[in-house]
């Protein structure tokens, strides 16, 4: 009993220093953000007042935050979907099939993902110039006629964010992926295709089921990277223009903080916060499934 | 089972904390700042501040850091004041969270009308020293006092400098540019075309320059506008009907002025290079000037920094700036020329306010005014442009030629939520206007709407 004790003291120990830390640093901030939704304040200013609900009333009738956050979900779903259908295919070319300069590929992808936002956005600058551009170069090339498309105005500036912010995620996930796949044994494939399984049914029979937990993993870490990303690829590439086409909602709430609306950008964090955990709560619990052993 | 499936759900909430950990660090050190008393006049007391440090932020612009630390010495040796002195170019990064902390600097050097707003905020909150008494002190090292020596209309019946139009001045003129329509000269001998003095010859030399394949008009982004538009509204109506509306008047968006001032936007925007909307954003903007030097778009609103902003890029053949007032509204009319000023101000926050205004009243003395006028920046004292070079004494000459001086801006109103930033509602919507998103009508009801709400909340 005695040195029962000692141990778990010795445990509490080790463990308090990090506890601690994430107490101050994570939980209470975070608390912090839930009590400033309920005041009003400039961000230098001194003074708060109390207003309740009131921030929360505000946004449900702020028809530029409603466009935020439909474009934030609208880049969810589709940087999700894309990036993951890719990821999942490359790294299965990459892991499955015998094709030279694997390693250089692996190297290749991920590239995008320890470049800075900001050298993303230039690059994008140059790839979108409505003149000259790449793109618009390409696309001129193919239709034989000068062809200047507006890739940053109005309707196309959400896809074209969208797309960069694709082409920097692809790679982390491949990488993800790949590491699992290489963990499925060989064997099974070997039996498989004995069985007459051709490449696409191993996929869908074999693989998918088997890095199902990872693939679990990264949907969650699709959702708040994307809304995360997002922010940063709007501020660097069109921050938040043109006529705020291109706002999402934490570029907004950083905004709304510019405005001298402290507490309003709170609640918007609030909200994005209740939001991404939600939708991660949903998609956990949809996409649940006895794990399998192999 | 049940175990897990609260581990995953802890996870999940665990990665979501991530999300918000950015903003939260903010809101530790805010927590402190509501506790602490700003520091206020502590020094006003005694008034030999010899020996004090004094900390100055400034903002960095294309007019360098060089000159602030020359500044600063020929300060230091003057008056014995020490200056610590910090610039930047996201100056509101730097200095911002210490402030939220209620740490200040004692003087700001920060314009209104940036995209983070910081000066605005501090009008907003009321939490900027004054510094009506500035005016009468005499300027370090010389016999003059500082309201003798700042060009008239400055500092008086200013709306930006005395923010709350009570006749007290809380923020201090710096660095005034003249702002206009900027062009190509070499282009116009070279075709023989004529800079257009009225609006209706605006329009002509538009369809002329379409016929060669030259857009009339285009915009670095919607935020030149504002002394655009400033201008504008001087030619259409005058004194009256800028001060009403920049008050936000009931009923002045339907009058005859405003919406002559509508229309010509309207058009201008069918007249402006198509690209230039995509282009209009904080990382690209430098291509939608290129458009100018590259003869594809004839005139664009911008500051005399321009010439120094684009001094290294690529440009036609030929290519020489010219820069004009706006054109007047009717024959003979009145043309303007908005004049853009930085401004220097004093926390209520600060530690040394007395040296801090010491400091301002030194940034017009003949030494500093020396110093500012060799990076190329001029400051608002009496015979400034004769100390001017190049190009600088052209375009600052622009009010001896005819155009007339339009100074003031939007009256600032307490921030509500949903309202967004004069910029958001009157000028961002010009993108639209041009891409065609939007028709003048829509644009007009969302100003009258929003105008209303800045009516009930001007502070």
């Amino acid at each position: 009993m005695r040195r029962n004790k000692g141990r778990s003291r010795f445990i509490v120990l080790c463990v308090a220093p990090a506890v601690i830390l994430f107490f101050i640093f994570m939980i209470l901030p975070t608390l912090n953000v839930f009590r400033m939704s309920l005041y009003e304040r400039g961000a230098y200013s001194p003074t708060e007042t109390f207003v309740g609900m009131g921030n929360f009333q505000a946004l449900a009738q702020d028809s530029l935050f409603i466009r935020s956050m439909q474009n934030t979900i609208l880049m969810v779903v589709v940087v999700t979907i894309i990036t993951f259908a890719l990821a999942l295919i490359f790294a299965s070319i990459l892991t499955h099939e015998k094709i030279k300069g694997t390693n250089l590929f692996r190297i290749i992808f991920y590239i995008p993902n320890i470049l800075s936002v900001v050298v993303i956005s230039g690059i994008f600058s140059a790839i979108y110039k409505p003149e000259n551009g790449m793109l618009n170069s390409i696309i001129s090339l193919f239709r034989g006629e000068t062809v200047t498309v507006l890739w940053k105005d109005a309707p196309l500036v959400v896809v074209s964010i969208i797309i960069a912010m694709i082409w920097q995620a692809i790679g982390y996930y491949m990488v993800m992926y790949m590491a699992s796949m290489a963990s499925v044994p060989e064997s099974l494939y070997e039996s498989a295709s004995l069985d007459g399984a051709g490449r696409i049914t191993q996929f869908f029979q074999i693989t998918i089921p088997l890095i199902w937990t990872n693939i679990r993993t990264t949907l969650t870490f699709f959702i708040i990277s994307t809304i995360n990303m997002a922010f940063l690829f709007v501020k660097a590439m069109t921050s938040g223009g043109p006529n705020g086409a291109s706002e999402v909602a934490l570029s907004y709430m950083y905004g709304q903080k510019d405005a001298g609306l402290y507490g309003y950008s709170m609640a918007i964090g609030v909200v994005v916060f209740l939001f991404s955990f939600l939708l991660s709560a949903m998609v956990n619990k949809a996409t649940k499934r006895e794990p399998l052993e192999f | 089972m049940n175990g897990k499936k609260v581990l995953s759900l802890a996870l999940a909430a665990t990665m979501s904390l991530g999300l918000l950990a950015g903003c939260g660090g903010g809101n530790d050190t805010t927590g402190g700042g509501n506790t602490s008393t700003p520091a206020g006049n502590t020094s006003s007391g005694g008034s030999d501040t010899s020996g004090t440090t004094i900390k100055v932020a400034a903002i960095e612009t294309s007019y360098g850091t060089e000159v602030w630390q020359q500044v600063a010495d020929a300060f230091t040796e003057q008056t014995g004041i020490n200056v610590e002195l910090v610039t930047d170019k996201k100056l509101e990064d730097v200095i911002g969270p210490a402030m939220q902390g209620g740490e200040y600097p004692d003087v700001i050097h920060l314009a209104v009308g940036r995209e983070a707003g910081l000066t605005e905020q501090f009008i907003k909150d009321k939490n900027i020293a004054e510094i009506t008494d500035v005016l009468s002190m005499n300027v370090p090292g010389e016999d003059v006092t500082v309201g003798e020596k700042i060009i008239p209309g400055f500092v008086n019946d200013n709306s930006t400098t005395n923010p709350y139009a009570d006749g007290k001045t809380y923020l201090a003129p710096m660095f005034y540019s003249p702002c206009g329509l900027f062009y190509n000269k070499g282009l116009f001998e070279e075709k023989g075309w004529e800079v257009p003095t009225t609006w209706d010859e605006m329009w002509e030399l538009g369809d002329k320059a379409a016929a060669e394949g030259i857009s009339l008009f285009t915009y670095p982004t919607t935020g030149y506008f504002d002394a655009f538009f400033y201008a504008l509204m001087y030619e259409v109506g005058g004194e009256d009907f800028f001060f009403d509306a920049t008050h936000y008047a009931e009923g002045i968006w339907d009058s005859q002025a405003a919406q002559t001032c509508f229309d010509i936007v309207e058009k201008l925007a069918s007249y402006t290079n198509p690209i230039t909307p995509a282009q209009a954003n904080d990382q690209d903007f430098t291509q939608n000037q290129q458009l100018v030097l590259d003869n594809k778009a004839l005139f664009m609103p911008n500051g005399t920094w321009i010439v120094g902003e684009m001094a290294e890029a690529p440009r036609a053949d030929g290519f020489e700036w010219g820069m004009t007032a706006l054109p007047a509204v009717t024959e003979g009319g009145d043309r303007y020329s908005y004049t853009f000023f930085e401004q220097m101000w004093i926390p209520a926050g600060a530690a040394n306010v007395d040296a801090a205004k010491q400091f301002i009243a030194f940034m017009y003395s003949d030494t500093a005014a020396d110093l500012f006028a060799a990076a190329g920046a001029a400051q608002p004292v009496t015979g400034i442009v004769d100390k001017l070079s190049g190009d600088n004494q052209i375009f600052y000459g622009i009010y001896d030629d005819g155009a007339m001086a339009a100074l003031g801006s939007f009256a600032s109103y307490k921030s509500v939520a949903g309202l967004g930033t004069t910029r958001e509602v009157f000028f961002d919507p010009v993108n639209a206007l041009v891409s065609g998103t939007m028709t003048k009508d829509e644009w007009v009801s969302s100003i009258k709407t929003a105008s209303d709400q800045m009516r009930a909340n001007l502070s």
